[in-house]
């Protein structure tokens, strides 16, 4: 036994000692290393792999441009299972072994609350696809998302479900993890500031599949409408349920939606409900060729996150591009500082997902899109910002 | 590489000390039981609850989380005086997944799926401990191993500890032998749920934050695979078994081959290790220390030839 | 307390819902309650084994048939996939009991809890490798518009739900307490070495529980996908909540695990109803209410309490 463990100590030491290498330069012959961290496993898992399947496409593809200074880039895929405690090394090893130059990640808001810290400290610059928390932004500088956060989402939605839509009176059904809640509780604040009513607020636990008894309650509430901010295998239940139930309201949800594995589970049903999503520009090429090239290097369709991961990989990749140099021996020569700041600046990239700018703190800047499924189809609808309090339309 | 390393040591140190606990309640006295986790949830909450909300330093935090995560050995406990086998392994079972539903639920307390974070480091004599150190955490938190290890060495090796022993071996034998039962099955909960309530209030101290995902039915299992595999009833064994799940579990990133190989691969390797280890060393890799009564009695008899 | 307010056909439709679900509860249960019947361990896997017999059902009448075409074509099909997911659990079951539990029959109690924690961990992390992480739809073989009356719905596919469940109990029921092989399964459970030396092939009779248990897994598991869809951890909490189920009305008792399985899906759904608490709190009544049931009564609600003697 001791023999085992001094055995395997060593090694680990040895380890340690070969891996010993300089943060800031490829050697020539090497790859510019950035991150992935997600859930790969468990109930989440298809999520975590739907955005590093986006992130490998945009690896592939700066490296197809001629990577940086014909240095190819390379992602490494660490899983976290969502949790805290499984991320930690997970970043330890990127941050340490890997010394990698950014991470694309992490998929939970309370994962990138937690790793946040250790990305700032390294100087790895952070861009979260999906954690939508308020706090993220401001727990560095090193740390972005190009997701819109809760608050922006959700009172855009109040706002437009109160002014636009005039619905009066909504009931509520979400999950119990952090993206949904978030959403409820925003949406809830602003849609009641709005003067609208929220008439149930029903909850259900992560890995429910049967919502019918929160479903029965809030048909006994009658409301007009119903929002859903959940995940797509929660939202196909609740609709199909509520169709059993014989449930007349109009359905409403959030980027969650945005996957497209809903117009295979939910099929029909899925028609009419509307949700929000960061707005794309109505011409964009950019998603059109993403999209053809993630089907055809995958077999499947990239969700909204996907296409935030896609972006985020791409903004980081070209701000090492845009900064690194040549240096003695035919290594790069990568300033983390200088990464960072590039990647600050971006404004008005022109992303898959949209229009791409940071916020001095290094939230997203982003338009809403009002988008309906129709025809197992995804439809922009409309387009708002954010002006004071008000909503505006952009046409 | 160094601090990935120095990591993997403060968790399987904080590991470690609620597998001593467990160790205590299935290994010493035979209870099965399956909410490790859920003290360590109590006891990680409970923590981080009185350092944000109520700004308590952490010391004092540590021990009260400690003493509430005791309070829930003892409710725990109780039914155990009823319940044998494989029903208390379930009502453990099911007093984990309360507890895991009650942190999700209760959102004005445990800020729900969103957890706790900003939790602040220890503070020692003026010495901040943070996260980024991680050499001196990992020096905190193995003298806190030190320190429990002896402690359940203390308990096992007296009157308690053979009281306990003898529950696990008969328990009915152990009663008519005048040993009250409840106490010392009581006891065991109380004292396993106390360690695992330290641990929690150190695992909520050194990653700053806390979430509801992680004390799940995953986490207790992974901690009785500690148990287990090291040797049930012998204490260096659950540190050894500690040591051995958690750098199992990281092996795939230690060899830099977690981003080669696929995730849940991972996870079939720790499955198949567990299935192996029960068909083919079902007492553990080291096995339980037992009191080598030939040896004793020839000691004996020569000391009487002479 | 707020029960008197509820409108009554709101009311009658939370009895259906708790009936449904708990009906999904029971056909799983069935399963378990035999294999903990004969062996007396919990065989964790159970809930994997429904999940892989769910994907061999899937995988087979996606291979024969087009769902969305209809017709009896389409329920043929359902039926030729429900049999081969139960022929192919069988022998999964069999497999893993011979591998994985076989050689632990002598072994302390925790080994072979461990070993079937094991398996199944193994087992839903291999599901995922190779079917993937994501949701799939199963396709209802029969046109399954709701029902609606005086207020309240209830689809086909639910009624058939409940119905398989009654049937499945019956049938296990009479095979069990009539047949010649249900007699020596009975022998088999009360005493291994006895039911030895009175001729029983006592490891052909465990095989065959496994293959039956693991079989009414299948079937559990296509019926639960039709209603939950597929999904690799889709046997997890399903699992555990059945197994609370067969403990509540008594383990190894036939009718027991049925009627464990519908108390557990009402309790779910009335529960919070009642104490008029969020949804989400649930789990901690299903799961407080078993352990007050194992206190107050520890052998089960269909099963006389035995003392044990020195």
């Amino acid at each position: 036994m001791k023999k085992l463990l001094s055995v395997l100590i060593s090694l680990m030491l040895l380890f340690a000692l070969a891996c010993g290498k300089e943060s800031d330069v490829v050697k020539s012959g090497e790859t510019i290393k950035i991150g992935f961290l997600g859930p790969m496993t468990g109930d989440a898992g298809n999520y975590g792999k739907l955005m590093s399947q986006a992130v490998k496409v945009a690896v592939e593809e700066f490296n197809a441009a001629g990577g940086a200074e014909g240095f190819n880039a390379e992602v490494l895929v660490e899983d976290t299972e969502g949790k805290v405690e499984k991320a930690n090394p997970a970043i330890e090893k990127l941050a340490g072994v890997d010394k990698v130059f950014g991470i694309v990640g992490s998929v939970f808001s309370s994962v990138s609350l937690a790793v946040a810290p250790k990305a700032e400290a390294s100087k790895i610059v952070m861009i979260s696809p999906s954690s939508t928390h308020k706090d993220l932004p401001e727990k560095g500088k090193f740390i972005f998302r190009d997701v819109m956060s809760d608050a922006l989402q959700a009172i855009v939605f109040g706002k437009y479900l109160a002014k636009v839509e005039n619905v009066k009176t909504v009931a509520i059904l979400y999950i119990k993890n952090d993206y949904s809640q978030g959403l409820a509780m925003d949406f809830k604040a602003q849609f009641e500031k709005e003067g609208g009513k929220v008439v149930a607020v029903e909850t259900a636990l992560q890995g429910d599949k049967d919502f019918k008894t929160q479903l029965t309650k809030i048909k006994g509430a009658n409301p007009e409408a119903i929002y859903f901010p959940n995940y797509v295998a929660e939202i196909a239940q609740m609709l199909e349920q509520s169709k059993q139930l014989g449930i007349k309201a109009k359905f409403y949800s959030a980027d969650g939606f945005s996957n497209p594995q809903i117009l295979e589970l939910a099929g029909d049903l899925a028609n009419g409900v509307i949700y929000t999503q960061a707005a794309e520009q109505p011409t964009s090429q950019k998603r059109k060729d993403f999209e053809a090239k993630y089907l055809a290097k995958w077999g499947e369709k990239p969700d909204a996150f996907s296409l935030n991961a896609y972006d985020g990989a791409l903004i980081m990749l070209n701000a090492i591009k845009a900064t690194s140099s040549k240096a003695m021996g035919g290594n790069l020569k990568i300033d983390r500082d200088k990464v960072r700041d590039f990647v600050a600046k971006t404004k008005d990239y022109d992303g898959a997902s949209g229009k791409i700018t940071f916020t001095a703190n290094g939230d997203l800047v982003a338009n809403i899109g009002i988008y309906t499924a129709e025809n197992r189809k995804f439809k922009q609808l409309k387009m708002f910002k954010l002006d004071g309090e008000n909503l505006v339309e952009i046409k | 590489m160094l601090n990935f390393i120095l990591l993997i040591f403060i968790y399987i140190g904080i590991y470690a000390i609620s597998a001593l606990g467990l160790n205590l309640i299935v290994g010493y006295t035979g209870l099965l039981s399956l909410c490790q986790a859920a003290f360590l949830g109590i006891g990680a909450y409970s923590a981080a609850v009185l350092m944000t909300a109520f700004h308590f330093g952490f010391w004092e935090a540590m021990l009260i989380s400690g003493i509430i995560t005791a309070l829930c050995g003892m409710l725990i406990g109780i039914p155990t005086l009823r319940l044998k086998g494989d029903y208390l392994a379930i009502a453990t079972l099911g007093f984990g997944e309360i507890v895991r539903n009650i942190i999700v639920n209760w959102d004005s307390v445990t800020k729900g799926p969103m957890g706790i974070n900003g939790i602040p480091g220890p503070n020692l004599f003026g010495f901040m401990f943070s996260s980024m150190d991680k050499i001196s955490w990992v020096i905190l938190i193995w003298v806190i191993v030190g320190i429990s290890y002896y402690f359940v060495r203390r308990i096992v090796r007296s009157r308690v500890g053979r009281a306990l022993e003898a529950i696990r071996e008969d328990e009915i034998a152990a009663s008519a032998m005048g040993i009250n039962t409840a106490k010392y099955k009581i006891g065991a909960f109380t004292t396993g749920a106390f360690l695992a309530g330290i641990a929690g209030s150190l695992f909520a101290s050194y990653n700053q934050s806390v979430a509801p995902l992680t004390f799940d039915f995953m986490m207790s299992i992974m901690i009785l695979c500690m148990v287990v595999l090291g040797g049930l009833g012998n204490n260096y064994a659950t540190v050894a078994g500690a040591i051995i799940i958690v750098i199992t579990s990281e092996i795939p990133r230690l060899f830099g081959i977690s981003h080669i190989i696929p995730p849940q691969l991972n996870q079939v390797i720790f499955g198949l290790i567990l299935v192996l280890m029960m068909i083919y060393r079902p007492q553990g890799i080291i096995g339980r220390v037992k009191l080598n009564y030939a040896k004793i009695l020839k000691k004996e008899i020569l000391h009487l030839e002479k | 307390m707020n029960l008197f307010n509820i409108p009554h056909n709101e009311l009658l439709q939370h009895l259906l819902n708790g009936l449904t679900l708990g009906a999904i509860y029971s056909l799983i249960a069935l399963g378990y309650t035999m294999v903990y019947g004969i062996l007396k361990f919990i065989n964790f896997a159970h809930g994997e084994i429904l999940m892989l017999g769910a994907y061999a059902g899937y995988y087979v009448y996606y291979l024969i048939c087009d769902p969305s075409q209809g017709g009896s074509f389409v329920i043929f099909a359902f039926i030729i996939s429900l049999l081969t997911a139960m022929v192919i659990s069988a022998s999964l079951g069999v497999f893993i009991e011979r591998v994985a539990y076989r050689p632990l029959r002598k072994a302390p109690r925790l080994a072979p809890l461990l070993s079937a924690i094991g398996v199944s961990i193994i087992l839903m992390n291999l599901a995922a490798l190779f079917f993937g992480t994501k949701s799939r739809k199963f396709d209802y073989p029969i046109d399954n518009t709701t029902i609606q009356l005086d207020g309240t719905s209830i689809t086909p596919n639910q009624i058939m739900i409940l119905a398989v469940g009654l049937i499945m109990m019956t049938a296990l029921k009479l095979f069990i307490d009539k047949s010649r092989l249900g007699k020596a399964m009975r022998a088999t459970s009360q005493n291994q070495s006895v039911a030895a030396l009175m001729g029983i092939n006592v490891n052909f009779i465990i095989s065959l529980t496994f293959a039956i248990g693991s079989a009414l897994a299948a079937v559990a598991g296509i019926m639960m996908s039709l209603e939950f869809k597929l999904y690799p951890t889709m046997g997890q909490m399903a699992g555990l909540k059945a197994f609370i189920a067969a403990v509540v009305g008594g383990i190894g008792n036939i009718s027991g695990a049925m009627l464990g399985g519908i108390l557990l899906g009402l309790l779910e759904t009335f529960g919070v109803v009642i104490l008029g608490i969020p949804q989400g709190l649930k789990d901690t009544i299903a799961f407080s209410v078993l352990i007050i049931i194992l206190l107050v009564k520890p052998s089960g609600l269909l099963i006389k309490n035995i003392r044990e003697k020195v």
